[in-house]
Order: structure tokens, then C-alpha cells, then sequence
């Protein structure tokens, strides 16, 4: 049964260990080098997500038996090597976005891995096709998204993007939850404790806010896409309400427009967190009304009228 | 030369004659059954609350089993549950019990006995076997109760029942997700199968 006390707690002990290591780390190194804040970064959020699914008690086994194994004992770990391999190796970054995309091309079939969703691969031509087809449009949709986020974080800097996709990333596990799958969504607040704390302490230790958001955003963008896609394949969200949320922290690049790109940097910030937190609370609302709809009656409230 | 031809031939023949004979007595030996899905249900109850039971069912089985009645401990029987067909009467609660917290029906899609040993008791058969839910394999023995043929149509079936108590979180159920429900699931088995 859901527990919003332990989940708060989870919150609030993964965003401490978060924020202290890379207080730490500029206390430690030099605040200049942001290649050692780059990897502060990355090693935050993984010990933020170590500290958050120790508190909630989180139960992965080894090897992965389900989607939400994969992600978080695969996936999430990949991204958190692949970024740390980025910020520490100053190769040309064509080759950082090749490994990006050959990520991103594994991420499906990874999370799929043994379900029936690729019996496919073992069926008529027809359904095989439409098989890769299906992984191919989700890689370049999670390829595509990522891309566009790190080119506007790139462009104009900022926070607000990891906290936009923060954001995007609970309501995600709020509307998986609500869809029964409780477990899919308990496992974002870690996640989004995480990134909040990492970014946000990121930006108070050091002026170069800009790459470090790259590290968030990357990270983010993957976790995001893992658990919506974990929560439409394997839960009960449909098509539309994943892929909604998936390109919802697109609308911070409205922010581009003239009339707003020029403008001071707190109220790009929240004009980007505003225009994406419109969708998600319509998303929230729908989902609660089917949540009260389906399962009213299965936590013992009686129906009246 | 003819002679000792002749005598070997009537030698081959002999030796094949016997192990044709020996063939088919085997043959006739065991009876191969297929699991017969409308006189039979794979149901279970689980405990709400510690107060009262749920009762559920699973729609779409499937299964067979050979009985060697000379040789028992050579008799098998499978069995394979689509999760899936999960059925508790509403329709809400059995979309919630595919899902990941509980059955995750797109990664797990069966639940499968097989068995691996068989003996003789009074009034049945004990069966030991792998039995695999959730992706988790254990060894569990059952009791079946029956196995009395009856000639119906030209076609003789044989029947058997048997009650298994697990518990889910030996089989990779998340105790957080068990909530209400009792950890404690009894499953009830009744097969009539129609043989082959």
C-alpha cells in the first residue's frame, strides 16, 4: 500500500545525500573545475538514489526480473557510467552524442527484455516488423527529446530545465501509481529528490550551471522515458497519456520566442516551469478521476447515488 | 547352407517379434491424457484483511499427464496457467492483479508445473515438481486426490483434485505490494483429463 510518509522520508534523505556530496566536493576541489563538478554531479545522484531506495526498502533482484529491475540496475547505472565517461573524457562531442544515441537505441529492448512484448521476434514476419518497428520509434522519441532539451539547455542555460523534467518525472510515477502499478511509481521519488537536490546544488556551488544541467538533463531524459515506458508496457497508462508526458519538457523551449528569450534568467525559469506544469496537472486530474472511476471499489468505498 | 539360412532368418524374426511385443506393451503402459478445459478449473483464495477469503480463477489452462498404472513412478503431469486469464469476478481488481505489483502478466506470462517424481499414496498419487509463478522456480509436492477412469463416449477420462498452499513472497511478489491481501495464497486444482 502506498506510504506518503515513507515516500517523503525517501524524498528527503536521497536529496540530503544528494546536496552534501556536492557540497563536499567543492569544498574539497577546486569550484572552478567543472570537470570535477561535472563528476560530483553524477555521483550524487547515484548516491542519492542509493540512499532513496534503501529508505523505501526497495526489493531488485539480480539478475533483473521486470522492466523496473532493468532500469534501475541497467539502465539508470549505464547512463550515470556513460555521463561520468562524457564529463571526464574531453573527446570531440560527436562521439559523447554517439554513445548518447546507441543508449538510447539499447534502452527498449533492454526494458522489454523477455516479455511477451518481443515474442515478436519469435512469430511471423508481420510481427516482427512491427516489433522493431515499435523499439525503433521509441529510441529516436527518447533520442529526439533528449537531443532538443540538452540543445535549449545549451542555448540558454539554466536550471530550469532538470527541474522541469523533475517535475515531468513525479507526475509520471503519481499518474503510474494511480493506474495501480504502485511500486512503478514509488520508485520516481528517489529519482526526482535526486535530481532536484543535485541541480539545485549544483547551481548555488558554481556559476557554470549550464553543463551541469547537460548531466541532468541527460539523466533525467532517460529516467523519465524508463519509467513511462515501463508504466505503458508493463502497466496500464495508455499511449497517449506516455507520450504526452514524454514530450511535455518540450515546452520549455517556448521560452525561445523573442519576447521571452531576453528577459531575466528567474523569469525564463519560471515562465519554462509554468508551461510545462499546465499539462501535467490537466494529466494529474484525468488520472485521478480514472483512478476514482476503477478503484473506488476495490479500497472499500461504497458507491453512492 | 539353406538351412542354417532359414534358421537365422527365424532367429531376426524372432528378436524383432519380441521387441516390437516389448514396444507396445510399454506403449499400453502408459495412457497419455490431455487436460480437458471445461470439466475442469484452476481456482484460488486469498485472504482479505485476515478476516475474510477472495475467491479467484484462472480462464485459460492448459495441461496434460501420462499415468503408467504398472509403473507409476514413470507417470508425469503438466500443467500451464496463462496469468493473464486472471479472473476474480471484477473487472478493476483483475487488471490491478496483472500488473507488476502483483502477477506482471507482459514479463511472467504462465505460471507451469511440471512434474519430476510420482508416487503411489492411498486414494492418489504424490507428485513432486518444479512449479513456476512469477519467474521463480520451487520444488513442491502435491497431493492428487483420485484417479479413477471412467469410459464416457468412447473416451476415457481420468480425474484428480489437489489443494497447494504458497506463500507469494517466495516467489518474487514484493512484500510491500502485499498490502490487505494475505501473503498466503491456496490454489484448488481440478483436472479431468480425456485420453489421448
Amino acid at each position: 500500500m502506498p506510504d506518503p510518509v515513507l515516500y517523503l522520508q525517501a524524498m528527503g534523505f536521497a536529496a540530503f545525500a544528494s546536496a552534501m556530496l556536492v557540497f563536499i566536493v567543492v569544498g574539497a576541489v577546486h569550484p572552478d573545475t567543472l570537470k570535477w563538478m561535472n563528476v560530483a554531479s553524477v555521483l550524487a545522484i547515484g548516491l542519492g538514489l542509493v540512499v532513496g531506495y534503501v529508505v523505501l526498502a526497495f526489493r531488485l533482484t539480480w539478475p533483473p526480473a521486470n522492466g523496473l529491475d532493468r532500469l534501475l540496475l541497467v539502465i539508470v547505472p549505464a547512463t550515470l557510467v556513460l555521463e561520468l565517461i562524457v564529463s571526464c573524457w574531453s573527446e570531440p562531442r560527436r562521439i559523447a552524442w554517439l554513445m548518447r544515441f546507441f543508449l538510447a537505441a539499447a534502452i527498449p529492448r533492454i526494458l522489454l527484455h523477455g516479455s511477451v512484448h518481443l515474442d515478436g521476434f519469435h512469430g511471423e514476419a508481420q510481427l516482427l516488423l512491427k516489433t522493431v518497428a515499435e523499439l525503433i520509434a521509441c529510441s529516436v522519441l527518447l533520442a529526439g527529446t533528449w537531443r532538443m532539451l540538452t540543445w535549449l539547455s545549451e542555448r540558454s542555460g539554466g536550471c530550469s530545465i532538470p527541474l522541469a523534467l523533475a517535475l515531468t518525472i513525479q507526475c509520471a510515477g503519481l499518474t503510474i501509481m494511480m493506474a495501480g502499478y504502485i511500486k512503478g511509481g514509488a520508485a520516481t521519488f528517489p529519482l526526482t529528490a535526486t535530481l532536484v537536490a543535485t541541480t539545485l546544488a549544483t547551481s548555488l556551488a558554481v556559476k557554470h550551471s549550464s553543463i551541469t544541467a547537460t548531466i541532468g538533463i541527460g539523466i533525467g531524459m532517460v529516467e523519465l522515458f524508463g519509467i513511462l515506458f515501463i508504466g505503458r508496457f508493463f502497466g496500464r497508462i495508455s499511449t497517449g497519456f506516455a507520450l504526452t508526458m514524454l514530450v511535455t519538457p518540450l515546452l520549455c523551449w517556448v521560452s525561445e520566442l523573442p519576447t521571452l528569450r531576453y528577459r531575466k534568467p528567474w523569469l525564463v525559469g519560471a515562465v519554462r516551469l509554468l508551461l510545462v506544469a499546465i499539462p501535467l496537472v490537466v494529466a494529474l486530474v484525468l488520472a485521478k478521476q480514472d483512478f476514482d472511476r476503477a478503484m473506488t471499489p476495490l479500497l472499500g468505498q461504497l458507491i453512492t447515488g | 547352407m539353406s538351412m542354417r539360412r532359414n534358421f537365422f532368418d527365424l532367429a531376426r524374426a524372432a528378436v524383432v517379434g519380441t521387441i516390437l511385443c516389448a514396444a507396445g506393451q510399454l506403449g499400453y503402459a502408459a495412457d497419455e491424457y490431455a487436460y480437458d478445459l471445461v470439466h475442469s478449473s484452476v481456482s484460488f483464495k486469498a485472504r482479505h484483511l485476515d478476516i475474510s477469503w477472495i475467491h479467484g480463477r484462472f480462464n485459460e489452462v492448459d495441461g496434460k499427464f501420462s499415468l503408467d498404472r504398472e509403473n507409476p513412478s514413470k507417470s508425469t503431469f503438466e500443467l500451464t496457467i496463462k496469468a493473464d486469464s486472471v479472473d476474480t469476478a471484477n473487472k478493476a481488481r483483475d487488471e490491478h492483479l496483472r500488473q507488476p505489483d502483483y502477477f506482471d502478466t507482459k514479463q511472467f506470462p504462465t505460471i507451469e508445473f511440471k512434474s519430476t517424481s510420482t508416487k503411489v499414496i492411498e486414494g492418489g498419487y504424490e507428485v513432486t515438481g518444479d512449479f513456476t509463478m512469477h519467474g521463480k522456480t520451487k520444488k513442491v509436492t502435491l497431493v492428487l486426490k483420485g484417479g479413477k477412469e471412467h469410459l464416457f463416449k468412447d473416451v476415457k477420462r481420468v480425474a484428480f483434485s489437489t489443494e497447494l498452499s504458497l506463500k507469494r513472497s517466495d516467489f518474487g511478489f514484493d512484500k510491500n505490494a502485499i498490502g490487505p491481501i494475505g501473503d498466503e495464497a491456496i490454489i484448488l486444482i481440478d483436472c479431468e483429463g480425456m485420453r489421448k
